[in-house]
């Protein structure tokens, strides 16, 4: 951006380096984002497109020139000789000449790009976007709160005190992660319904406020490499442990704390099993709960719909990672302390 | 520079007032209902049904309609996409709806555990008080579908009133026959006229592609209508022991399907996850004869058609056989739990009455259960396709209903072994057949069915393991305080239990004591559905049938492992790689991090449709990008398999792309899996590029100043500050693929066959489809020790590569 070229300067010869990290980086991203293609262009076609086979790679829909009008028109049946074929107009219910059948030459249909931008509302109002949107946002918010803080503080005790009973504890929390989490289901389902919590959120919150320990991990490894000097010298200065803990070892662990946070938002995000359990009510249910709606008991229905509205769904995942990456790369404070 | 700051702070604000509305507006509708529900002091029913938004609109309008009839009842209608797993989790925690929707394929193994409400006596009771004969208006297959005596259906008392109903039929594109030249067999056709229609069909040219005579649908509910019509069966009798699978109809059965697939080719072999949706859409495009045996559901999508004109005609069957038709029939059910059974009663004769019935013969999604409704032109709906709506009444009269045993693991086993024949096409219907019977009569002979064993003895347990709970912590408390300490020991300790007083909550209360539940009932056989009370203790017995009993786990501890043999060193290296490239300090890096990372966050159904229709053989990309590389290497191959043939080998390379999730889905769809879990790759690079930011600077110069180069950098830097870091991940990734469940849940179900019967998704079934508590907590301790070894292994390897450096 503030690239103002130096005529003083020597140009500089090819850097193989460079030219090797763009092609692998073009190269990834290509292939990468392909799927992506395929959401998109699909979820600007008509359900009949979505399906065709050979698929086409753009919204297409065929028009007809007819008294100096082009207007959109469905193929119908074709003659015996493939040389004409019949075609509905259609063009919009108010229009005057919507569902006119004619016979036309093969020849004089083109074909134009037509992306059909409405299925974005459609989709969103199907869904119905905006109360699963405050419900997702609420559940996550507390979640990411909840997660940062109970990790961290789990995480700073693992790392920095010495007690006894300290490994044992902590290798029984590492050997928790590899429980299933189906076997513990029915369990936790009974106790939250003693507990009067079925149809809220809690215990979709409540979970995440206690400590995961795949980021407990995470943190404690990162507290563990903070110098103990500069621990002491908060201590001198007359520091307690809540206060090293709020002071130093929080704003130390910007890196962590923004992939705890990704992790747990995309996580909770799209979780799919534990709003299906504990929520019932429909004006209660999830951005995920509503997606799933589209999948009915006969298959997928209007897979364009489902894929306009899986497109926003995810729009804040994408908008969060691209806010929050700086995070790990200005991490400057943590590489600060090891020189 | 600004604009990039004004942009981010556009985005906080909107990202603040987001999470502001959200508060306000689920606050406020929390508070909302917490008021109404305060005033209200109407009955609560609640009812659980699925659905498309069609069905809920039919559902809401009744609910709607009844409460105004009704100011004394309110009704919590509950919806759900995951409809078993919701119901299941309902019954399993003793909450279940007081009404819900019910397949007479589940009144077997519903009202065997006592957990249906039979309401022969309400029924009986409100004809006489109101003088019509209401119950009387419907079929009376479609009530007999819902009588149970304990051992067969179509007797014994009544345990629904059906809501609606669909016979199997065939959809016909009436275009294709006409050009073909066969007429469209609206009397019915037998086998042979169909063989011949569809070979007359298959010859038929397009432009854009091969013509097919028909699409078999084949789920084991509706291949029953193929067995059927050759006169053959699953079962004889009614104690469901001899299995018919093996005797000459049903072998010709299957094996014609099996010859229409891969023989004369006129039936098309649908691919994908969702086989039989996808080869059901494959309808649209105008390349298919008929698609059948299925129903109603179908005709509202297949009026969007408008390319050909279409119809529906009847199934085929054997010369000198009668046709048979099976029926889907769904039902309203009652829990025997209800609180309100007379009010639910009421209900439920509203829903299954005239004006439902109409709702749903209007919505064009099933037929009406009631003689008037279904005769009217409510439903017949003229001047709508199809034109031959009659005969969706008219098979009720060849209609029969299916026995199928209590035991779920029957319908699970047949899919699994008959894929062998229809969709891979590499086993003999006789074997298929054979096979089937064999594990079938294995699950029953186990000694975890037939032999009876002492009740859990709960309260001892309970009792020993509070005492126990609390002479260890008393012996703990008392050990901790017999060792001195000094004050800043002391103040140590006291600090760190503080601090991880978090963790130890959860633990307890979340982990710990659904832990020791589960390992409890790993040695007992419980239905998820009853009390705990009834849970018995079967010592190792869950362990032995795992080995002796069910073939099916062990071909899912293979699956499984095949996926973590490839997605574990192929993820972890591509991570890693990844996570340098976008270390690099190049234009645009953010830009290109973030398209890095994107893919991780699509999940669930939007994942699973997006995938199955890029691996999709036919219109998939995939597929038709490899099929140019492939044309390129044709010749190639083919000259190495005439030399592995010419060596006396069996297995020849393929010269075409593989049908990922089709026929040669044994050995591919797990590769397809990982490919989708590769291309997740941004989650494990987002830990790897924390890492790589956390390497100091200096040190990379300090290897430069000894000359090093930047491979060698990689290899002594990089890699060694990483290894805490690669180790961590490494650990997570063995977990994560042991445990890969969702993906496999939603896209393929295990199928086709049991190609992708991954681990947690059987255990997941034992569990809620088959209500095996006991066995699957088994299954789920297996899987926790044996992850407990390989991370173990790991752990022990670790002190020779993993390098720490700071405190420990």
């Amino acid at each position: 951006m503030m690239a103002t070229s130096n005529p003083l300067k020597k140009r500089k010869p090819i850097d193989g380096h460079a030219v090797l990290v763009y092609s692998l980086l073009f190269l990834g991203a290509f292939l990468l984002l392909i799927p992506f293609y395929w959401m998109l262009t699909n979820s600007l076609k008509t359900e009949a497109e979505a399906m065709a086979n050979p698929p086409t790679l753009l919204p297409m829909a065929s028009y007809v020139e007819l008294e100096g009008e082009s207007l959109e028109v469905s193929l119908g049946e074709k003659d015996d000789t493939n040389q004409t074929i019949r075609v509905t107009i259609k063009v919009g219910a108010d229009h005057p000449r919507n569902g006119e059948e004619h016979v036309v030459a093969q020849a004089d249909i083109h074909r134009n790009l037509t992306p059909r931008w409405e299925n974005y509302p459609r989709a969103l109002e199907r869904m119905d976007f905006m109360g699963a949107l405050a419900n997702t946002t609420v559940i996550t918010v507390l979640c990411v709160i909840g997660q940062i803080l109970s990790s961290s503080l789990v995480g700073f005790g693992f790392a920095r005190f010495r007690f006894r009973g300290r490994n044992f504890l902590f290798m029984l929390m590492l050997s928790t992660m590899m429980l299933p989490p189906q076997v513990s289901m029915i369990p936790l389902f009974i106790l939250f319904r003693n507990l009067g919590m079925i149809d809220t959120i809690w215990p979709l919150v409540i979970p995440m406020w206690l400590g995961s320990p795949f980021y407990v991990f995470m943190f404690r490894q990162f507290f563990t490499q903070v110098p103990e000097e500069l621990v002491e010298a908060a201590r001198i200065d007359g520091a307690g442990n809540t206060m090293i803990y709020w002071r130093l070892m929080l704003p130390l662990s910007g890196p962590v704390i923004a992939i705890v946070a990704i992790y747990t938002f995309m996580f909770v995000w799209n979780d799919f099993l534990g709003p299906l359990i504990y929520l019932n009510s429909p004006e209660n249910r999830t951005l995920t709960l509503a997606l799933n709606a589209f999948n009915g008991n006969y298959g997928v229905s209007d897979v364009q719909l489902l894929m306009a509205a899986s497109f926003v769904t995810m729009l804040p995942c994408i908008l969060l990672f691209f806010a929050a990456q700086r995070y790990f790369v200005q991490s400057t404070a943590a590489s600060g302390l090891k020189g | 520079m600004t604009l990039a700051r004004v942009a981010r702070w556009l985005l906080a604000l909107a990202a603040a007032l987001v999470v502001l509305w959200s508060f306000f507006d689920v606050g406020l509708r929390a508070y909302q209902r917490w008021d109404s529900a305060r005033k209200d002091t109407r009955t609560e029913l609640t009812i659980l049904h699925w659905g498309d938004n069609d069905e809920i609109r039919i559902v809401e309008e009744l609910v709607a309609a009844f409460e105004a009839e009704h100011p004394d009842i309110r009704i919590n209608r509950l919806h759900a996409s995951d409809y078993d797993t919701k119901l299941n989790t309902m019954f399993a925690a003793g909450d279940p709806p007081d009404l819900f929707y019910l397949r007479y394929e589940d009144v077997p193994k519903l009202a065997g555990m006592g957990l249906l409400e039979p309401i022969d006596t309400p029924v009986a009771r409100d004809v006489k008080a109101t003088g019509e004969d209401w119950i009387g208006e419907f079929y009376p297959v479609l009530l007999d579908a819902f009588k149970y005596d304990g051992q067969k259906l179509g007797a014994g008392p009544l345990y629904g009133i059906p809501k609606d109903f669909t016979p199997m039929l065939m959809y016909a594109n009436l275009q294709l026959f006409q050009r073909a030249g066969v007429d469209v067999p609206y009397d019915g056709w037998t086998w042979a006229q169909f063989d011949d229609a569809m070979a007359k069909i298959s010859a038929l040219e397009d432009p854009n592609g091969e013509v097919y005579g028909s699409v078999i649908a084949s789920w084991p509910a509706v291949l029953r209508n193929m067995v059927w019509s050759y006169g053959g069966d699953y079962f004889n009798g009614t104690d469901f022991t001899d299995v018919t699978l093996d005797e000459p109809e049903a072998i010709a059965a299957l094996e014609h399907v099996r010859r229409m697939r891969f023989d004369d080719k006129t039936a098309y072999n649908a691919t994908g996850g969702d086989a039989q949706g996808l080869g059901e859409q494959e309808f649209y495009t105008g390349r298919i004869g008929v698609v059948g045996p299925i129903g109603r559901w179908r005709t509202p999508r297949f009026r969007s058609i408008d390319t050909f004109d279409w119809d529906v005609v009847p199934f085929p069957h054997l010369e000198g056989k009668d046709p048979a038709s099976v029926v889907a029939v769904v039902a309203w059910g009652m829990s025997s739990t209800t609180k309100h059974p007379e009010e639910s009663f009421k209900l439920m004769k509203f829903l299954c009455g005239t004006q439902g019935q109409k709702l749903t013969a209007r919505s064009g999604l099933a037929v009406p259960c009631t003689k008037p409704v279904a005769e009217s032109d409510d439903f017949l709906q003229p001047g709508q396709k199809p034109a031959n709506a009659k005969l969706f009444i008219d098979l009720i009269d060849t209609a029969r209903i299916g026995q199928m045993p209590p035991e779920p693991e029957f319908a699970r086993i047949f899919e699994e072994e008959v894929a062998q024949t229809i969709q891979y096409g590499k086993q003999s219907a006789e074997v298929t057949g054979k096979n089937t019977e064999a594990r079938w009569l294995a699950e029953l002979g186990s000694p975890l069915r037939n032999r009876s064993f002492p009740r859990m003895a709960w309260g001892v347990i309970v009792g020993s393991s509070g005492v126990l709970l609390v002479l260890v912590v008393g012996g703990l408390f008392l050990w901790l305080r017999r060792e001195k300490l000094g004050a800043i020991d002391r103040a140590q300790e006291r600090a760190g239990w503080v601090f991880i007083s978090p963790w130890i909550v959860g633990f307890l209360v979340l982990t710990f004591g659904p832990m020791g539940l589960s390992l409890l009932l790993a040695m007992s056989r419980w239905t998820s559905m009853q009390p705990l009370g009834e849970a018995e203790f079967v010592g190792l017995g869950n362990f032995g049938h795992m080995v002796s009993y069910d073939a099916s786990f062990m071909k899912s501890v293979w699956v499984t492992t095949y996926y973590a043999l490839l997605a574990v060193p192929f993820g972890q290296v591509l991570a890693l790689l990844v996570a340098v490239l976008m270390n690099q300090k190049v234009k645009g890096i953010a830009i290109y991090r973030t398209v890095f990372f994107v893919p991780s966050v699509v999940s669930g159904v939007a994942l699973a449709t997006l995938w199955v229709m890029m691996f999709d053989n036919k219109r998939g990309i995939i597929n038709r990008v490899l099929g140019w590389g492939y044309q390129l290497l044709a010749p190639a191959i083919d000259r190495v398999n005439e030399l592995l043939i010419a060596l006396g080998s069996d297995h020849v390379l393929l010269n075409r792309p593989p049908d990922w999730f089709g026929v040669d889905a044994e050995l591919f769809a797990i590769p397809a899996y990982v490919v989708m879990a590769l291309w997740g790759v941004g989650a494990g690079m987002v830990i790897y590029l924390a890492g790589l930011k956390g390497i100091s600077e200096s040190l990379y110069e300090a290897a430069k100043i000894d000359g090093a180069g930047r491979m060698r950098a990689f290899f002594s830097v990089t890699l060694p500050q990483l290894s805490p870091l690669i180790f961590f991940n490494l650990v997570m990734g063995i977990i994560g693929s042991f445990q890969v469940f969702t993906q496999v849940y939603v896209m393929t179900n295990g199928g086709p066959g049991n190609a992708t019967l991954v681990y947690v998704l059987k255990l997941y079934r034992e569990a809620f489809e088959y209500h095996k508590m006991g066995y699957a907590s088994a299954m789920a301790w297996v899987l926790f020790i044996v992850l407990l070894i390989l991370t173990g292994i790991v752990v022990k390897s670790s002190k020779s590569w993993v390098h720490y450096e700071g405190l420990k």
